[in-house]
């Protein structure tokens, strides 16, 4: 036998081949039916005959201004190519503000426009508030002619008054637990604009003076309240608010 | 018809101007912010009385769990303040904090202390309950209990715990005695003087009970104090866990017999026991009554390790009330009757106190980080529970409300306490 033939390099006949092709064959055929499937299955559904939720949360109205809208990122000018090519040695930075670049515009033309504009502004924003208010409402030309915001802040005021009174809903200890389950009071409460308490007073009693206490206690401590939006004032000052307790969860 | 069309004209008109409601559930429940102002007098007599008075009802109040009473340092009202609603200045009682305002006044004639005590409404500015009480002279501490009673029963329409009484064991000389006290472990007397005397219970009516090595074997002894006890229970190698039911007239027990320990229950003066586990080569003990007398809290091994179960009284429906821990023990059944308290020992090795719901199965720690807490035992009316803890070295008894809040040491002198009990 040579050196060539017994060496352990050389490549020798091997019974695996035909189990190497059929795993192959064999992923083959299990990974195209997988895709298979999936591409049959696993499709999102969607119901093209749905219809879609339309929401206007924007007053109809006159666009704003766009002023008043808020300022849009915007990407600086690119510098001149002149300012590119001719590097500028820069002068320590006390002095940097008396040298004169082309680069950088006078201030005195910035000086001049900037008071003009401000002033025609507050002109401007003078002269609308002295027009009607009706001209003046601001929204979209395809908002909505009641707006949703009104509806929300009043909701969102009255879950603040009721979170802050809450807070203060303390109950001392004392009260008999098998009267817990059933003690019920309500107040009544009226509030200025400014969040004041204009009035407070036990509307309907629970029978246990300790608790009825504590319910006129809870909205006293509470008190001040954050001011009430415009839609609510009259409402709050007029009607007031009844604030119904319970002792139990 | 015309008045029809007024009624539809208003009712739109009505309904539009419907005001906003606002509900609010689940108030804080805390206990009440108080001012307790310095008790006052004007004879000699009580005046000797007042310090001891002054800081009796001072404990009772704040280690009650309803009052947080408010720091003498912080009154802004003086110590001479009268003692009527004209003479009050309300209004330096709300600048503290105070939701009421507690004012007692001594005096004494007859080799009697008499006390009153006035409760007044601070954001009201008036007066909401008085009451008098007259106690020997001698005994001011009792005068402070009875004024703190009436008190707790006119704001809770319970009964208060300020006269119910306290038995434990406690270190001695010859090994460990039991004493009965007040509620506040103070007024403790011995009622055993000699070899290890441990387990009290108290027993409704009169006297306690007690496991004692008097005639060498632990067997169930009671006494009162200043007489000897007298054997109650003798069976087995040793009897345990003495407790009786809320009228005294049912007893259960541990009896413990080579690898065995069973519960038995009889009669309240020991006879006609009868045993009502039977569980061979494990461990049933530590009986506690259902308020009703019902059903038997109890710790028993049958399960791999100590667990807390309940049975009926005859020993039938045996039920498994916890779950969590691998060793839970010293059950006691609150006089409420919804939860029974128990010691387990934690992941870390510690004991602390727990209680389970016993139709919820609803387990709540009561305690922790603080030393080994052990041995709970209900007040009368439930809204307390006793218990012996190290967290201050030595085991001395502490109370807490029955959720674990308002946890203060006994203000007795320090020692090694165990085994407490709370009763009537």
């Amino acid at each position: 036998m040579s050196t060539t033939a017994d060496s352990l390099l050389r490549a020798r006949p091997s019974g695996m081949r035909p189990f190497l092709v059929a795993s192959v064959l064999a992923h083959l055929v299990i990974g195209g039916g997988l895709f298979a499937l999936s591409a049959f299955f696993g499709r999102p559904s969607i119901d093209l005959e749905q219809k879609p939720i339309i929401a206007s949360l924007v007053r109809l109205g006159k666009p704003r201004d766009e002023k008043l809208l808020p300022r849009k990122e915007e990407e600086p000018p690119p510098p001149p190519a002149k300012a590119e090519a001719e590097p500028v040695k820069l002068p320590p930075q006390d002095t940097a503000v008396k040298i004169p670049t082309k680069d950088v515009k006078p201030e005195k033309t910035a000086s001049k426009e900037g008071p003009k504009d401000n002033k025609k502004s507050l002109f401007d924003a003078l002269n609308r508030a002295s027009r009607g208010a009706a001209a003046e409402i601001e929204g979209a030309a395809d908002g909505d002619p009641e707006g949703d915001s009104a509806k929300q802040e009043g909701e969102r005021y009255f879950g603040l008054l009721r979170a802050v009174v809450r807070r203060n809903y303390d109950v001392s200890d004392t009260i008999p637990e098998s009267e817990r389950r059933t003690l019920k009071a309500e107040v009544a409460l009226w509030i200025g604009t400014a969040g004041e308490v204009l009035n407070v007073k036990l509307t309907k009693a629970s029978g246990n003076e300790m608790f009825d206490s504590a319910v006129l206690g809870a909205v006293k401590k509470a008190s001040p309240f954050a001011p009430p939006p415009d839609t609510l004032k009259d409402t709050l000052r007029k009607q007031g608010v009844a604030i119904v307790f319970r002792a139990a969860e | 018809m015309s008045r029809l069309l007024l009624v539809l004209l208003v009712l739109p008109c009505a309904a539009s101007a419907q005001q906003n409601v606002i509900e609010i559930s689940g108030a804080n429940f805390r206990p009440m912010p108080i001012g307790v102002a310095v008790p006052s007098t004007q004879d000699d007599g009580a005046r000797r009385a007042l310090a001891e008075f002054d800081s009796a009802l001072m404990y009772d109040l704040s280690a009650c769990g309803l009052f947080q009473v408010l720091d003498r340092k912080s009154y802004l009202a003086p110590v001479t303040e009268g003692f009527t609603v004209a003479a009050i200045s309300f209004s330096k009682w709300n600048d503290v904090g105070a939701e009421s305002l507690v004012k007692t006044q001594l005096s004494s004639g007859d080799d009697a202390l008499k006390g009153e005590l006035r409760l007044f409404g601070v954001a009201s500015g008036r007066e909401d309950f008085r009451v008098s009480e007259a106690v020997p002279v001698k005994d001011p501490r009792k005068l402070a209990h009875k004024l703190a009673n009436a008190l707790y029963k006119q704001l809770t329409r319970e009964t208060g715990p300020f006269e119910t009484r306290l038995a434990y064991s406690r270190k001695s000389p010859g090994g460990r005695d039991i004493y009965i006290s007040d509620w506040d472990g103070r007024n403790a007397q011995r009622v055993t003087s000699s070899d290890v005397n441990v387990i009290p219970a108290l027993i409704p009516g009169d006297g306690v009970g007690f496991t004692s090595y008097r005639q060498r074997k632990p067997w169930l002894f009671s006494a009162k104090p200043g007489s000897e006890p007298t054997l109650l229970v003798n069976r087995g190698s040793m009897v345990t866990g003495a407790s009786w039911t809320s009228d005294g007239k049912r007893l259960a027990v541990s009896v413990s017999d080579g690898e065995t320990a069973d519960i038995w229950v009889g009669n309240g003066d020991g006879t006609n026991l009868a045993r009502i586990t039977d569980t061979k080569f494990f461990l049933n003990t530590s009986p506690s009554w259902s308020p009703d007398g019902k059903r038997i809290a109890f710790v028993s091994n049958r399960g791999g390790n100590p667990q807390i179960y309940s049975m009926n009284a005859d020993g039938s429906s045996p039920r498994r009330l916890t779950f969590q821990g691998n060793y839970n023990t010293t059950p006691a059944w609150s006089p409420r009757g919804d939860l029974v308290a128990f010691t387990a020992r934690d992941e870390r090795n510690a004991f602390d106190l727990f209680t389970v719901n016993v139709d919820t199965g609803k387990v709540v720690r009561l305690t922790q980080d603080a030393s080994n807490n052990e041995e709970p035992t209900f007040s009368p009316n439930g809204r307390l529970i006793l218990f012996t803890s190290t967290r201050s070295g030595s085991r001395h008894l502490h109370v807490m409300t029955f959720d674990g809040n308002n946890q203060v040491p006994l203000p007795n002198e320090r020692s090694d306490y165990a085994t407490p009990d709370w009763g009537p």
